[in-house]
């Protein structure tokens, strides 16, 4: 999977993705809260699915930073979807979408604090455990700081290294992190720890205001992402790149152009091999810039 | 644990503030954009409504609706970590809080229910089906059920008329409400109150048609046995064309 471009499976585009001859993504990633439980029609589709894809798990509900204690029911239920699915990777976002007992359906920011991060730390360990597989926690987009007491990148960093956990590394999020509270994009990546990346995400976003960028998943990526994109792949080893749209697919040949983007991108500095519509391959050497570690060959 | 009281209080005033939308007192925030916040937070749940309950939404109007979302997620604390399943939450919160009769629409509890149960069942977990075969007798061989139905009992008759016009109609209504094995979609049948007993009975005492006969002409007051052989076959008869009833149970079910 290292090196492949996938999409996630969205109802709204899974016909076109299990039949049409457009959409080829490498592998799949599904939101466990959107399949988990469900028989039926969309379940023959979730099936269909793992048969014809790998598949990478994105959570959406485990509310890392929230106050309440875990939801253990749910997370049991959650072990036995990935293993169903043979999920490759699971990731969660380091945020907390729960707060009074009451779930919220959206990604609020967490505030950095060293409270939090012990907090946020001790909770990945313990889900870590009982899920018997290391978690990737996402870096969110947010809008703004919450009472914080230390920096974004100390806060995520720290929270990796303590809780010895793999990083999902969004790269519009840190655009657009970067546009809405002025800092410098290559800087904060620079900071990270590129060897802890499982996973990378790339999205679209739209601008609210001259000065606020919201995160929606449904607009295509726009240039100075994928060369934020370019930038940082460069610095780390290979590892597997998700388009998210969660909306707007009406053109599915543009997701597949962006898909392909992606794939030309990954080609000049990974050495990867993908599978052509024809069943013939395409490859190409990387130009060597900058690799953190030494080639190796991807299947 | 490790989280300080002051940190969880501001986590909990910034969720006040996405749930109600009634402004905090959130340190340290950037000022005019925490409400983007409760926006997109209450566009998630409002959306997820909209595609739930159309039917409802169109039946109270834009701003009643909004109320009855606005309503429901600052009072209630929604338990599900799968926002799919939450038009449920959505329907039993009403249903306690007696919206219907408050707002002086009394289907509204029905009709949120109704909508919800094509859900429902076109999501569950899948049911074991039974052993059957193509040929049989109806009267004489044990009927094999499709197993993924659900009988509705209704007050008001959502499923035959626009709402606002049920009103009137308070009463004992039967839906019969089943995933179809061959395409997963849903379908709906009305049950009058004799049919709904002869199915009840057919599947929770796994009997045949004939052991049931006599009970039927008593209840429905029926002499004639032509008369009923024809009206059961009929409707047994539909129900297999509709696939309701897969074909005869098996001995060995």
């Amino acid at each position: 999977m290292n090196g492949k471009v996938g999409i996630g499976l969205r109802r709204d585009i899974s016909k076109e993705i299990l039949e049409s001859t457009v959409l080829k993504p490498n592998f799949l990633e599904f939101a466990p809260e959107n399949w988990m439980g469900m028989g039926g029609y969309w379940n023959r589709i979730r099936k269909e699915a793992v048969e014809k894809y790998p598949v990478t798990c994105h959570g959406l509900s485990l509310s890392l930073g929230s106050p309440e204690e875990l939801d253990w029911d749910f997370i049991r239920e959650l072990k036995v979807f990935l293993d169903e699915n043979q999920s490759s990777i699971f990731s969660e976002h380091l945020s907390y979408t729960k707060s009074r007992n009451a779930h919220l359906y959206d990604l609020l920011p967490i505030p950095f604090r060293k409270d939090a991060v012990d907090h946020v730390v001790d909770r990945i360990k313990r889900v870590q455990d009982f899920l018997e597989r290391p978690l990737a926690i996402e870096n969110v987009s947010y809008y703004t700081p919450v009472a914080a007491e230390m920096t974004e990148i100390d806060f995520v960093n720290e929270i990796v290294e303590k809780a010895g956990c793999k990083l999902l590394l969004d790269v519009n999020n840190v655009y657009v992190n970067a546009f809405n509270h002025k800092y410098d994009a290559r800087e904060f990546i620079g900071k990270l720890p590129l060897d802890r990346v499982a996973y990378i995400h790339m999205a679209g976003h739209e601008q609210v205001a001259p000065d606020l960028i919201i995160d929606t998943h449904g607009q295509p990526i726009i240039d100075p992402v994928y060369e934020l994109f370019e930038w940082t792949i460069q610095k780390m080893d290979p590892v597997p790149v998700l388009l998210e749209r969660d909306y707007n697919f009406n053109e599915i040949e543009q997701l597949q152009s962006e898909l392909d983007h992606l794939k030309s991108i990954i080609k000049t500095h990974w050495k990867v091999t993908y599978e052509s519509p024809e069943g013939k391959t395409s490859s190409a050497e990387p130009s060597g810039v900058h690799m953190a570690t030494e080639n190796k060959d991807i299947t | 644990m490790k989280l300080h009281k002051d940190t969880e209080k501001i986590q909990n005033l910034l969720g006040d503030y996405c749930r109600t939308g009634v402004e905090q007192d959130i340190p340290g925030i950037t000022p005019g954009r925490v409400h983007h916040y409760r926006r997109l937070v209450y566009n998630v749940v409002r959306d997820t409504m909209d595609t739930a309950f159309p039917i409802t939404l169109a039946a109270l109007g834009e701003e009643r609706w909004d109320m009855l979302v606005q309503d429901f997620f600052s009072g209630e604390q929604p338990q599900t970590p799968q926002i799919w399943k939450l038009p449920f939450e959505f329907y039993q919160y009403h249903a306690n809080q007696e919206t219907g009769t408050r707002i002086e629409k009394p289907y509204l509890d029905d009709l949120l229910y109704f909508e919800w149960i094509e859900i429902e069942i076109h999501t569950m977990p899948d049911r074991p089906f039974p052993d059957f075969s193509q040929t049989g007798n109806i009267f004489k061989d044990r009927l094999a059920f499709n197993p993924e139905y659900e009988i509705v009992r209704l007050e008001y008759p959502v499923h035959m008329h626009s709402a606002e016009n049920t009103s009137e109609l308070k009463g004992d209504y039967f839906v019969l409400v089943f995933r179809s094995p061959e395409t997963g979609n849903v379908q709906f049948l009305n049950l009058s109150g004799l049919n709904t007993y002869i199915l009840t009975r057919l599947v929770d005492e796994r009997i045949a048609l004939n052991d049931l006969k006599g009970d039927i002409a008593h209840v429905a007051g029926i002499e004639s046995e032509k008369y009923l052989d024809d009206a059961l076959s009929a409707f047994i008869g539909d129900l297999i064309e509709k696939k309701l009833i897969l074909g005869f149970a098996k001995k060995t079910n």
